[in-house]
């Protein structure tokens, strides 16, 4: 009996989690006296689709890793911002999917990430009223130290952040943002101003993540320039920060965060501790928006204040509610959609009906706002055909005769049919 | 009111249990405990103590302040005079996460549960016996991995213990009202609670699983040897297997002792079926029966249960006594 349980318990925790497996032990419950046989069944049952997936994940990491030597750098870039937009997106998704804490200051802690990478390891320069201030540091030290940065200005949020829930936070995080453009403006010789500060290149052991230095790098014949070297460093970011959210969540505190989310009573006499963990979610996810800034910066290779706007913290809202709140894969989705979209249009804008490219006079809608039009209706769309976003649709099951277990869906932000909470 | 055991027990709360071990149980005292709502006084200089290794039943009327008592008692409510004294420390002084730190774990009248599968719900159970933090847990230390499984190995055999194995892996949103009512039942004890605290556990299941609860939770008593505070509408249930007994009516104690007293309390019978217009007589003897008698499936067993329960209860009366 105890053995049956065992080998699930640690499929599940390895698997698909709980689509897979409900069907299975729905439409055939195994007899509790027909112990071994029933286990074998199961694996032979569990294993093929679980191979499956993992011959699927091998493909895509083959795929993503073999890019640079087949697309042009205009893909390479599109993919650096969408990884980007993953790493964010899966922090903003720790704090508003699974804690339920909204946040609209997102942009604010990319902000510092961004910034803080470009003051860390920029050379001070200039003389004046132009001079720059810079620490100097090695560039690794200081994407590090700028994702602690991020961390830190979490932290010092949290006494506010660990009080407020829902919309409050939502408000006071919306002051952050406009805070934090201000500050970008007006301190000029940490920010640049209103123009910005050019990005001191990554440098890990003096190999550089430019198109110098190897100079006319190339790897089986592709010459290798900075994007090329810049999608691996991406690549591996997204790999730490995906597994490491995944761990997160299915570890003690992301079961203490979705406590907090389901019922903040039921939790606390549960032993967690509310204040702690809402403020601790808010530290880790302004890391990762720390980290997505700092790697923003690096692709962009230029800071400016106004792409650090609300803007694109309601870009980041969006990313986890198309993805499925709650859910490390589905942000991940999301975020890619919402960061290639813009790009896409931009690039296609001559081929499709409507669009104007920028630059040019036409009567057609830009690229920019033809992008939020359009994920402003996969929104509106996923709210309703598909409350659990696209991780819902991929954990979709085929509804059969006999089963009449409810989906299980993941609410946005707690709404009507999430367990109520106490009413004592 | 008239038999308002408001004095502790010295010998109760003090002499360690022969079989608890080097961690004895620590009685729960509720001193002169008050709570309003602005205008509306829920609970009013309410005391009463729960023996260590008891099965101790607030009943009362709705309203009468049972689940506010409870959300007091758990750190949810705060109290506005008054005390609730339980392991050297004040109760209505801490945050419920550190009452619950003290091993008090309750369920809730309306289940509460979180997403996920009955393995996380009860996992969540563990949480104040578990260390592993943001970091340990992103990194899957090798440490936090070997708790996680400890851990999960003895929610699974808590989940046995109820009647949940088969469901351990399920997502809860599946499961019926009963499982359900199990699994946040079962989660309070994956706490591995001193105190307990039990919101209205079988509300609302149906005879058999009433029964197999009942039967349950007092394997719970003797085989964990906590004490268990239980809110029941239930009379037949509280009748077997409670073994002490505080009623509730309109936020005041009116009576406070062993089941059977209980039951033949004109105060309690009047608060629950009214006070006779006129003849105040005959009315007392001649009530219990209708209460009694909506619970037919269960009046068998209450007979014979109860006697088995009267003879430790005698012992604690004449300690009270003396």
């Amino acid at each position: 009996m105890s053995d049956t349980r065992d080998t699930t318990g640690s499929l599940d925790a390895t698997g698909s989690s709980d689509t897979t497996g409900t069907v299975d032990t729905l439409a055939a419950p195994a007899p509790a006296t027909a112990d071994s046989p029933s286990a074998q069944a199961r694996w032979s049952g569990r294993l093929s689709p679980r191979g499956r997936r993992a011959a699927t994940v091998a493909a895509g990491v083959l795929v993503l890793l073999a890019l640079p030597f087949y697309v042009t750098s205009f893909w390479l870039q599109t993919g650096l911002f969408a990884m980007a937009a993953v790493i964010g997106a899966i922090g903003l998704n720790l704090l508003s999917g699974t804690t339920g804490q909204l946040s609209l200051g997102h942009a604010f802690f990319l902000a510092v990430g961004a910034y803080g990478y470009v003051w860390l390891a920029a050379e001070p320069s200039g003389t004046g009223a132009g001079s720059l201030y810079g620490l100097g540091l090695p560039p690794v030290l200081a994407f590090v130290l700028a994702i602690v940065l991020a961390g830190a200005a979490g932290g010092l949020f949290s006494p506010i952040s660990g009080r407020l829930r829902g919309m409050y936070l939502g408000i006071a995080t919306l002051a952050l943002v406009f805070l934090g453009h201000h500050m970008m403006l007006n301190a000029p010789q940490v920010t640049g101003g209103f123009n910005g500060r050019s990005v001191p290149p990554l440098d890990i052991l003096g190999f550089s993540f430019t198109d110098t230095s190897p100079d006319g790098l190339a790897v089986l014949g592709v010459p290798f320039g900075g994007l090329e070297r810049l999608w691996y460093v991406g690549l591996a970011l997204v790999t730490v920060a995906w597994l490491a959210a995944r761990n997160i969540l299915r570890g003690r505190p992301g079961r203490a965060l979705g406590a907090v989310r389901d019922s903040e009573v039921a939790a606390a006499v549960m032993g967690v501790h509310l204040t702690r963990y809402r403020a601790c979610a808010f530290i880790v996810s302004s890391m990762y928006a720390g980290a997505a800034g700092a790697l923003l910066a690096l692709v962009f290779k230029r800071v400016v204040p106004d792409h650090f706007g609300l803007l694109l913290s309601i870009d980041y809202l969006a990313m986890i509610v198309i993805g499925g709140l709650g859910s490390v894969g589905g942000a991940a989705c999301g975020a890619v959609f919402v960061a290639l979209i813009p790009h896409l249009l931009t690039k296609y804008a001559d081929d499709l009906p409507l669009l104007t490219a920028p630059g040019t006079t036409g009567s057609g809608v830009s690229p920019g706002d033809a992008a939020r039009y359009l994920y402003g209706t996969a929104i509106v769309l996923v709210l309703i055909f598909a409350p659990g976003g696209l991780a819902g649709l991929a954990h979709r099951r085929p509804r059969r005769k006999g089963d009449d277990s409810p989906r299980t869906r993941r609410f946005p932000l707690r709404t009507r049919t999430a367990p109520k909470e106490h009413t004592p | 009111m008239s038999i308002g055991t408001t004095a502790t027990p010295p010998e109760a709360a003090t002499t360690p249990r022969p079989d608890s071990g080097p961690d004895p149980v620590p009685a729960l005292t509720v001193e002169s405990l008050t709570v309003r709502f602005a205008g509306l006084v829920a609970l009013d200089d309410l005391s009463f103590t729960v023996a260590p290794g008891t099965i101790h039943a607030l009943i009362g009327p709705n309203g009468a302040g049972k689940s506010t008592c409870f959300n007091v008692i758990s750190g949810v409510y705060r109290a506005t005079a008054g005390a609730v004294r339980y392991a050297d420390k004040d109760l209505t002084r801490l945050a419920p996460h550190r009452i619950a730190q003290l091993g008090v774990a309750r369920t809730f009248q309306n289940i509460v549960l979180t997403h996920g599968t009955v393995a996380d719900n009860l996992m969540l159970g563990r949480h104040r016996l578990t260390r592993a933090g943001f970091t340990a847990s992103a990194l899957r230390l090798p440490r936090t991995v070997r708790e996680q499984r400890r851990h999960r190995e003895r929610a699974a055999e808590i989940a046995d213990f109820l009647g949940l194995g088969p469901a351990f892996d399920k997502p809860v949103g599946g499961l019926s009202y009963g499982d359900r009512k199990r699994v946040e039942m079962a989660r309070a004890l994956c706490m591995e609670p001193r105190l307990l605290l039990l919101d209205e556990p079988v509300a609302g299941m149906h005879p058999t699983e009433r029964s197999a609860m009942a039967e349950t939770i007092a394997r719970v008593r003797d085989a964990l040897n906590i004490s268990i505070l239980i809110v029941e509408h239930d009379m037949g249930l509280i009748m077997r297997i409670a073994d002490s007994v505080t009623v509730l009516d309109f936020g005041r104690l009116i009576a406070d002792g062993p089941p059977e007293r209980i039951q033949n309390d004109p105060a309690v019978i009047s608060a629950y079926l009214g006070t006779p217009v006129q003849d105040t007589e005959p009315e007392p003897e001649a009530e219990p029966e209708p209460e009694s008698a909506t619970d037919t499936d269960t009046d068998p067993d209450t007979g014979t249960d109860t006697a088995e329960a009267t003879a430790p209860d005698t012992e604690r009366d004449s300690e009270e006594a003396s």
